[in-house]
C-alpha cells in the first residue's frame, strides 16, 4: 500500500520534474527580432545530409558565401548578415523542429530559401510563421500553392511554378514536336500533381504516363519505366522527376540502347545530382541532345554577367566549391535578400521587409530571364522559361540563341513568348537600391 | 480513497505544469509537449514489455495509425478535435487487437520481427493511396487558441495544454490499470506464463488485451504528435519505433514514472548534440550523426550498468537503505 502510494507520487513528481527539466529561463526581448545595430540574422533549413542532399546541400553555403562578400564590402546599411544553416535532411518534422529553433532560439529575423514543398507546407501549418509575422523569402520550391497570398501571407516564391513549367513544355512540344508520341515520368506527390495540372491546362496528352513514388527510384524501377516507354514506342519522353529519378531513367535507357528525344524538367536536370546518382563523372554525356528548360542562365555560361560575378565571389568566398546551378541559385537568392533588406529601410523590420518586396520587388535584379512579378497582390517571383539543348558536358545552350522566354501563370492564362528581359547585375554584385 | 488521492495528485501536477507553461519561453513549451508525447509513447512499450512481457518494435506504426485516422476524420468528416483523439486512439487499439491476436501466438524474436515488419511496411502505404497524400502528408491541426485566453496565449501553449491534458488523463488510466488485477495478471504472465496458466489466467486473452491497450496508448501519442508536428510517412519512420524502445530501456522497462526520464533524454539529445557539434567545429556530418551516437552509447551503458533503468535502480537503492 505504502509502496503503491510512493509509486503514484513518483510518477507525478517525476512527470513534473522531467517535463520542466528543459524549461530554462527566457531570453530578453529585442526591438526587432534578429536585427541589432551591427547584425541581421537570417535562417535556412535544407538537406545537408541524407539522400536528398546531393546538389541541394550547396545552396546554403553559396548563399552564405554571397553574404560574406556583401559583409566584406560594408554589409547592409552597416549591418553584417549572419545566416544560420540547419540540416533538415528533407524530413518535414525535422524542418518544423529546426525552424522552431531558428525562430525561437536563434531569433532570426526571417527565413530565406527554405527548401522542399512538404517541408515548407509543414512549417507553415505547425510553426505558423504567418501568424508570427516571420517572413519566409524566396522558398526553394516551385509548388504553385505558395502563390496563395491569403494562405501564405509572409511567404515569397522565387522559382516559376511547376504548373508554369509544364504549360511551357506543353506549348514547346506542340510547336516543335507536334506529331511525336509523347510520354512522361512524374513524381506521385504535389510536385507531380502540379506538373500534371500544367500539362493538362497546356493541352498536352501523353501516350504513357508513369508516376513513381518518391524514394522508390532505383535501377529496378528504372528498368520498369524504360521498358514501358519503349513498349509504348514513345518518341519524346518528358522526365519531370527529381534529379536521381531522371538520372536513373537516362542511365537505364542508355544501357538498353533506347534513345527517345528526352526533355528534362528544371528540377531534375541538375548535373551534380545526375553525376552522383549514377556514380559517374562522365554521366553528363547521357544528357547530350536532351532538351532542357530553365528560368535562369546556365551556370557554365561565362558570357552571362550574373554567372561571371557569382563565379568570382564563389572562388574567393565559397571554399573552392564547384560552381554549378545550385551555387548560382544560392547566390541569386542572397542577391535578392540583400536588395529586400536594403529596400526595407535603414532599420528593417519583419513588416517593412514584406512591404518592401511587395512594393519594390519587381525592380530587384535577378539572374532569371523574366522580370519578377512581386506586387501587393502577388508573391510570385519568376514567371518564365527558356528552352535549350544539353551538350556532352551537360551544359544547356539556348535552342534559338536568343533565350526566348515562355511566360505564363499558374492558372489558365496563356503561354506568351517574349524576348528575355532582365535588369543588369548591380556593379560588382553589390546592390545599391533603397 | 487511494484512487481519489492519486486523482488529486494527477490533477494538481497537471495544473502546476499548465501554470508553468505560461511563464517560460515558447521553444521550451513546444519541447515540453514533445516530452509529454514521447513519455506516452514510451509508456505504451512499458505496458506491453514491462508488464505483459511481450516485445514490440513497431509501436511507431500504431502511432502512425492513430495520427492518420485522426487527421482523415478531421479533414473529411470535420470532427471536433477531441473526437479525433478518440478516433485516433480507438483505430490504433483496433489495429493492435488484430495484430495482438497473431502476436499472442508468437514470442521473443518472432514477435519482435512481426512488429518490426509492421513498422517498416506501414509508412510506405502513405504513398500507395492518394487519400493519404503521399510524402506531403496530411494537415492535421489544433486550430488557433481560443481568443478569450488572450494574445499572450500562443499556439505552442495551446499545443502544450491539449497534449498535457490528454497525456495526464491517459497516464492516470495506465497507472490505475497497472495496479489493478489486470496489471497483476500481466506481471504474472511476464514472470512465468506456464505458472500463470496453471493459476487460471487466460494467457492468450490477457496478451491480446495488453497489446490492444498498448496500441491504443501509442495511437493517442501518435495523434498528439501529428497535431503538433507532421502527419506523413517521414513522421513515423522506423527510427521513431526504435527511439521509443530506446527511451523505454533508458528509463527502465518496468517503470511508468521512468518513461518521463526516457522522454526527456530523447528530446534533450539533439540539443546536447548541437552543443557538442558546435564545439567540434559544427560540420554537417558531426551534427547529423552525433544524436545517434549519443543515443547508442547511452543504450549500451544502460544495459551494462542499469539493465532495469536508472529509475528502477534508484528505487531499489532507496529500498535497500530503508
Amino acid at each position: 500500500m505504502i509502496g503503491s502510494k510512493r509509486k503514484g507520487l513518483g510518477v507525478v513528481t517525476t512527470a513534473a520534474i522531467a517535463t520542466s527539466a528543459l524549461l530554462i529561463s527566457a531570453i530578453p526581448a529585442h526591438a526587432e527580432v534578429g536585427v541589432s545595430s551591427s547584425e541581421i540574422k537570417l535562417g535556412i533549413t535544407l538537406p545537408l545530409t541524407g539522400p536528398a542532399s546531393p546538389g541541394y546541400s550547396k545552396i546554403a553555403p553559396a548563399m552564405k558565401a554571397y553574404f560574406a562578400y556583401v559583409n566584406a564590402n560594408g554589409g547592409v546599411n552597416g549591418r553584417k548578415i549572419t545566416l544560420v544553416i540547419k540540416d533538415d535532411q528533407y524530413i518535414p518534422q525535422q524542418a518544423i523542429n529546426l525552424t522552431n529553433e531558428l525562430i525561437l532560439k536563434d531569433k532570426v529575423m526571417a527565413m530565406v530559401g527554405a527548401l522542399g514543398t512538404a517541408n515548407n507546407l509543414a512549417v507553415a501549418s505547425k510553426v505558423q510563421i504567418a501568424s508570427r509575422g516571420v517572413p519566409s523569402l524566396f522558398v526553394n520550391t516551385g509548388y504553385s500553392g505558395f502563390a496563395d497570398k491569403k494562405k501564405f501571407p509572409t511567404t515569397f516564391s522565387l522559382f516559376p511554378s511547376y504548373v508554369m513549367e509544364a504549360k511551357a513544355i506543353a506549348t514547346y512540344v506542340k510547336e516543335n514536336l507536334p506529331t511525336a508520341k509523347t510520354c512522361v515520368l512524374l513524381q506521385n506527390d504535389d510536385f507531380g500533381a502540379d506538373a500534371a495540372a500544367g500539362f493538362k491546362t497546356g493541352g498536352l496528352t501523353f501516350t504513357e504516363t508513369i508516376k513513381y513514388v518518391s524514394g522508390t527510384q532505383s535501377s529496378a524501377t528504372g528498368q520498369t519505366w524504360v521498358g514501358k516507354f519503349a513498349a509504348a514506342k514513345c518518341e519524346v519522353v518528358v522526365l519531370f522527376g527529381v534529379g536521381s529519378a531522371n538520372a536513373i531513367a537516362l542511365g537505364v535507357a542508355a544501357a538498353g540502347g533506347y534513345k527517345p528525344q528526352w526533355i528534362l524538367g528544371s528540377v531534375g536536370s541538375d548535373v551534380t545530382t545526375i553525376k552522383i546518382t549514377l556514380n559517374n563523372p562522365q554521366a553528363t554525356a547521357l544528357m547530350n541532345g536532351a532538351i532542357g528548360v530553365s528560368w535562369a542562365p546556365d551556370s557554365s555560361d561565362l558570357t552571362d554577367e550574373y554567372v561571371k560575378q557569382f563565379r568570382e565571389i564563389n572562388t574567393t568566398y565559397n571554399a573552392g566549391a564547384v560552381f554549378d546551378n545550385n551555387v548560382m541559385v544560392g547566390m541569386n537568392e542572397g542577391l535578392l535578400v540583400v536588395q529586400a533588406l536594403r529596400a526595407a529601410g535603414s532599420n528593417p523590420t519583419r513588416k517593412s521587409l514584406i512591404a518592401a518586396i511587395e512594393k519594390k520587388g519587381s525592380t530587384f535584379a535577378t539572374a532569371g530571364y523574366s522580370t519578377l512579378a512581386y506586387s501587393a497582390t502577388s508573391h510570385v517571383g519568376q514567371t518564365g522559361f527558356w528552352f535549350g539543348k544539353y551538350n556532352l558536358a551537360g551544359e544547356l545552350k539556348s535552342v534559338d540563341g536568343k533565350y526566348t522566354m515562355y511566360t505564363t501563370d499558374s492558372a489558365a492564362g496563356p503561354v506568351v513568348k517574349a524576348e528575355q528581359k532582365r535588369l543588369p547585375m548591380p556593379a560588382k554584385g553589390l546592390p545599391s537600391n533603397s | 480513497m487511494h484512487s481519489l488521492r492519486r486523482l488529486f495528485l494527477f490533477i494538481f501536477s497537471t495544473l502546476i505544469l499548465l501554470a508553468l507553461s505560461l511563464k517560460i519561453e515558447e521553444l521550451r513549451v513546444y519541447q515540453g509537449a514533445q516530452i509529454a508525447i514521447y513519455a506516452l509513447g514510451i509508456s505504451s512499450i512499458v505496458l506491453l514489455t514491462g508488464y505483459s512481457g511481450q516485445v514490440s518494435l513497431g509501436n511507431g506504426a500504431f502511432m502512425a495509425i492513430g495520427a492518420y485516422s485522426a487527421a482523415l476524420t478531421q479533414i473529411h468528416w470535420h470532427l471536433p478535435l477531441f473526437l479525433t483523439f478518440v478516433i485516433g486512439t480507438l483505430s490504433a487499439a483496433l489495429a493492435g487487437a488484430i495484430l495482438g491476436g497473431g502476436a499472442a501466438r508468437l514470442s521473443g524474436p518472432y514477435l519482435a520481427g512481426a512488429t518490426l515488419a509492421l513498422a517498416v511496411g506501414l509508412p510506405t502505404l502513405a504513398n500507395q493511396f492518394t487519400v493519404l497524400n503521399g510524402e506531403t502528408g496530411l494537415d492535421y491541426t489544433a486550430g488557433t487558441p481560443p481568443t478569450w485566453f488572450g494574445e499572450s496565449f500562443t499556439l505552442y501553449k495551446w499545443f502544450f495544454w491539449i497534449v498535457l491534458a490528454n497525456v495526464m488523463l491517459m497516464m492516470f488510466f495506465l497507472r490505475n490499470i497497472t495496479s489493478s488485477r489486470y496489471g497483476r495478471t500481466w506481471k504474472a504472465l511476464r514472470g512465468n506464463p506456464v505458472a500463470a496458466q496453471l493459476s487460471g489466467i487466460q494467457v492468450g486473452g490477457s496478451k491480446v488485451l495488453a497489446f490492444t491497450i498498448s496500441a491504443g496508448v501509442a495511437g493517442l501519442a501518435g495523434t498528439l504528435l501529428g497535431m503538433i508536428g507532421f502527419v506523413g510517412p517521414t513522421g513515423f519512420q522506423l527510427g521513431l519505433s526504435f527511439a521509443l524502445v530506446t527511451g523505454a530501456i533508458l528509463s527502465g522497462v518496468t517503470s511508468l514514472a521512468g518513461s518521463m526520464l526516457g522522454a526527456v533524454v530523447l528530446v534533450a539529445i539533439p540539443e546536447l548534440a548541437t552543443v557538442i557539434a558546435h564545439r567540434l567545429g559544427d560540420t554537417e556530418r558531426v551534427t547529423s550523426n552525433l544524436p545517434g551516437l549519443i543515443m547508442s552509447t547511452l543504450l549500451i551503458l544502460t544495459v551494462l550498468f542499469t539493465p532495469n533503468g536508472p529509475a528502477e535502480q534508484i528505487r531499489k537503492h532507496k529500498a535497500r537503505k530503508q
